[in-house]
């Protein structure tokens, strides 16, 4: 079965840099391409009195790609970072292709990348070591920094500490780290802000190549018009409610 | 069905990050330790802040005593030990602070390497660093109270190793859980001295037998108590560090 | 039209329990204050004897349940746990407090000194400190759920530092002989045998009352809260297919 096939590793990828890995997009790999990138069942967030997220249901395929828009504080990064396993919800479940978001965090980390709008790097260490390090805590072998670094423009800049970057550099960074890590499942929270013309540019690209490769991808933006061009669909975040807009 | 998609980079389906194993966490344990002693050893904040703060206390404390030699004498281990919790404090909380930066500390977070692995890697690094301090402080001490060092010199190591060891574990962890939390600074030596004070007893009688000021086999059962409070802390901090750092 | 909340009746057994408390309280300070004989060492002092001791044992079972209860809200997840575990604490708090009060009025005229580094009163101590850094960090969290998982860390770290602060505390004292406060060491006749183990035995059901009182006041709480966010809530929405 051709699905059997997606499952072992077609023939032609023993040159691929990593080593050839199963598609475990879930449990039961051979429905695997059936199985939700995302399932939110009743999920809701409550921060002290605030209830910023209400009752979210969310079902998201694999391949996908969506747009979250919603004004400040709506809850976008929130939800992000919930899918990501940062927080835990007060209530309901999430599942990340088929993993419990509290339950098999482990596993749901393995298949998910944040882009964080903090950027998440260390300021006294190099762009390459910050990477080298997300490599050896993701359990990659790390070969391929360089190419990362060049995809993203920092090839140049790749010695010098982070400390010295403008934000738009470390936006790269964080860039970088994604498409080092490449897992199935992108959370990109708001990944235009802060990037220039050429910077916005490289994010297209590296976008439309994500649809090629079937890399499902959740991405809170205020760039109405750019993200739109790679959407399946626009959601809503407001009053803690989710809802598809009509894109 | 349709074999998953290729793209220009050439993988197996959806390349989830490879699983966790033994090798693997030990790997980033070290990588954590040594981005951490890396930092410490650019931006020498923590350096700076301890070796002041203990001279400090040394030289006050000196002064504090008067004139009595033979008091001052007497004093020298208790008065090193709590400049080395003090020491404790400072570096346990910069180790995570210098993370909340950038939102680095959250990056850590959403690696798949387990949680314990990061509280290992930072438990490393501090202790580490603090045994040679302690290392620093221990002649320094000696020399400025006018103690002198007795025959039984293998105490010093062993106490130092194991000392610093316990305020490193219950340093850490409680660092980790004031820092998530974004308490004050202040809020970590009041939950970690009540918790530590059979290291600052041991270690201080251990530390007199040093100087000839207790008898070296009393001092082996103080280590025994010092080496079964480092092993249980340890192994119950180690397990519930994840409980620490989740929101 | 506002819904007026009247806070339910103490139900039958909670009351009695009190009742009865207070009754063998009585008995018990008569006991204590009257029935026991005076010390052959230290005389009338030795009443309070009978009060530090019984809420110091109390006190340490309280911080063991305290601990036992938070592993039980990290297993189970049930709120009702959380409650059990702070009703614990609170009261291990206030009879450590009772318990350092009474050693230090004990050791005042006995040894002329308000402190002595008594094994037991040290690590109660500690232990007091320890119960006060569990109620600051739940005081900085707001989530209930999160605030009882990290409270029972808390509460395991207090729970296991009691043998190594009791050992640390202990061996401390054989530093300082002098200073001790030996009232593990008094011969005990039978009678006062009798008094002791009748005073711990009301400390118990003091305990029990409180204990109950609070977690009962707790539940209502949770009830209230979880009312106030369903009503907040409202239905659920429909699934977002992407």
């Amino acid at each position: 079965m051709a699905a059997f096939e997606a499952v072992s590793g077609a023939p032609s990828d023993i040159t691929a840099e990593r080593p050839a890995r199963q598609l475990r997009g879930g449990p039961g790999d051979a429905s695997a391409e059936r199985i939700p990138a995302i399932e939110l069942d009743g999920v809701s967030k409550r921060f002290g009195r605030e209830m910023v997220l209400r009752e979210l249901r969310l079902e998201m395929g694999a391949g996908r790609v969506a747009v979250l828009r919603g004004s400040n504080g709506a809850g976008k990064t929130t939800l992000l970072r919930m899918l990501a396993t940062r927080l835990r919800p007060t209530r309901g479940h999430g599942r990340v292709f088929g993993f419990d978001l509290q339950r098999q965090g482990d596993e749901v980390r393995r298949r998910v990348a944040l882009v964080s709008v903090l950027g998440g790097n260390y300021p006294v260490l190099t762009a390459r070591e910050n990477l080298k390090l997300a490599a050896t805590l993701s359990g990659l072998p790390g070969n391929d920094l360089d190419a990362a670094l060049a995809r993203v423009g920092l090839d140049a800049a790749a010695d010098t500490l982070v400390r010295t970057f403008s934000s738009g550099m470390k936006k790269r960074l964080g860039l970088a780290r994604l498409l080092l890590l490449d897992p199935p499942l992108w959370l990109m929270d708001e990944p235009y802000a802060a990037l220039d013309e050429d910077g916005k540019n490289l994010l297209d690209e590296v976008l439309t190549a994500a649809r090629g490769r079937a890399r499902t991808v959740l991405m809170a933006s205020h760039e109405l018009e750019r993200s739109a061009r790679f959407a399946d669909a626009v959601l809503e975040l407001a009053g803690g409610a989710l809802r598809r807009s009509g894109s | 069905m349709s074999a998953a998609p290729q793209g220009p980079r050439d993988r197996a389906g959806a390349a989830v990050i490879p699983e966790g194993s033994a090798a693997g966490d030990l790997a980033a344990v070290l990588a954590i330790a040594r981005k951490d002693l890396l930092q410490e050893a650019r931006s020498r904040a923590v350096t700076v802040a301890t070796l002041f703060f203990s001279a400090v206390t040394l030289v006050m404390m000196a002064f504090a005593m008067g004139q009595d030699a033979e008091l001052l004498r007497r004093s020298a281990p208790g008065v090193l030990w709590v400049a080395l919790a003090f020491a404790g404090v400072i570096t346990a909380a910069q180790s995570f602070q210098s993370d909340l930066e950038e939102g680095a500390f959250d990056q850590l977070l959403l690696y798949p390497v387990p949680r314990a692995s990061v509280f290992l890697g930072k438990l490393l690094a501090n202790w580490l660093y603090l045994a040679v301090l302690g290392l620093i402080m221990t002649p320094v001490t000696l020399v400025l109270y006018g103690a002198r060092a007795g025959s039984d010199l293998w105490l010093l190591p062993v106490t130092l190793a194991l000392g610093t060891f316990g305020f490193a574990v219950v340093a850490t962890f409680y660092a980790a859980l004031t820092a998530n939390l974004q308490a004050r600074e202040a809020l970590l030596p009041v939950l970690m001295f009540p918790v530590v004070v059979p290291v600052l007893l041991g270690a201080v009688r251990s530390t007199e037998a040093l100087v000839g000021l207790q008898n070296a086999t009393l001092a082996g059962g103080w280590l025994q108590l010092l080496a079964g409070f480092d092993l249980v802390y340890f192994v119950t901090c180690t397990a519930i560090f994840h409980l620490v750092v989740e929101e | 039209m506002t819904q007026r909340h009247e806070t339910p009746r103490r139900p039958l057994w909670l009351r009695l329990l009190g009742l009865s408390t207070v009754v063998l309280f009585a008995v018990g300070a008569y006991l204590a204050l009257v029935v026991s004989p005076p010390d052959v060492n230290q005389g009338q002092l030795i009443r309070m004897m009978y009060a530090h001791v019984s809420v110091a044992w109390v006190c340490f079972v309280a911080v063991i349940v305290t601990a036992l209860y938070g592993m039980a809200f990290l297993w189970r997840g049930r709120p009702v746990d959380d409650t059990r575990a702070v009703a614990n604490a609170e009261i291990a708090t206030f009879f450590a407090g009772l318990t350092l009060i009474s050693g230090m009025t004990y050791s005042r005229p006995t040894l002329n000194t308000w402190w002595t580094w008594d094994a037991k009163l040290t690590l109660t101590a500690l232990m007091f400190a320890l119960l006060v850094g569990y109620f600051v960090v739940r005081g900085l969290i707001d989530d209930p759920t999160r605030r009882g998982r990290v409270s029972a860390v808390i509460g395991i770290v207090v729970a296991v530092s009691l043998p190594f602060n009791y050992l640390a505390a202990a061996w401390f004292r054989t530093l300082h002989p002098t200073l001790s406060v030996a009232v593990t060491g008094i011969h005990i006749a039978p009678t006062m045998l009798f008094v002791l183990l009748f005073n711990v035995g009301v400390a118990a059901l003091v305990y029990l009352t409180f204990v109950s009182e609070r977690i009962r006041i707790g539940k209502l709480e949770h009830e209230r809260d979880e009312e106030r966010e369903r009503r907040e809530e409202g239905a659920p929405g429909e699934v977002v297919r992407v």
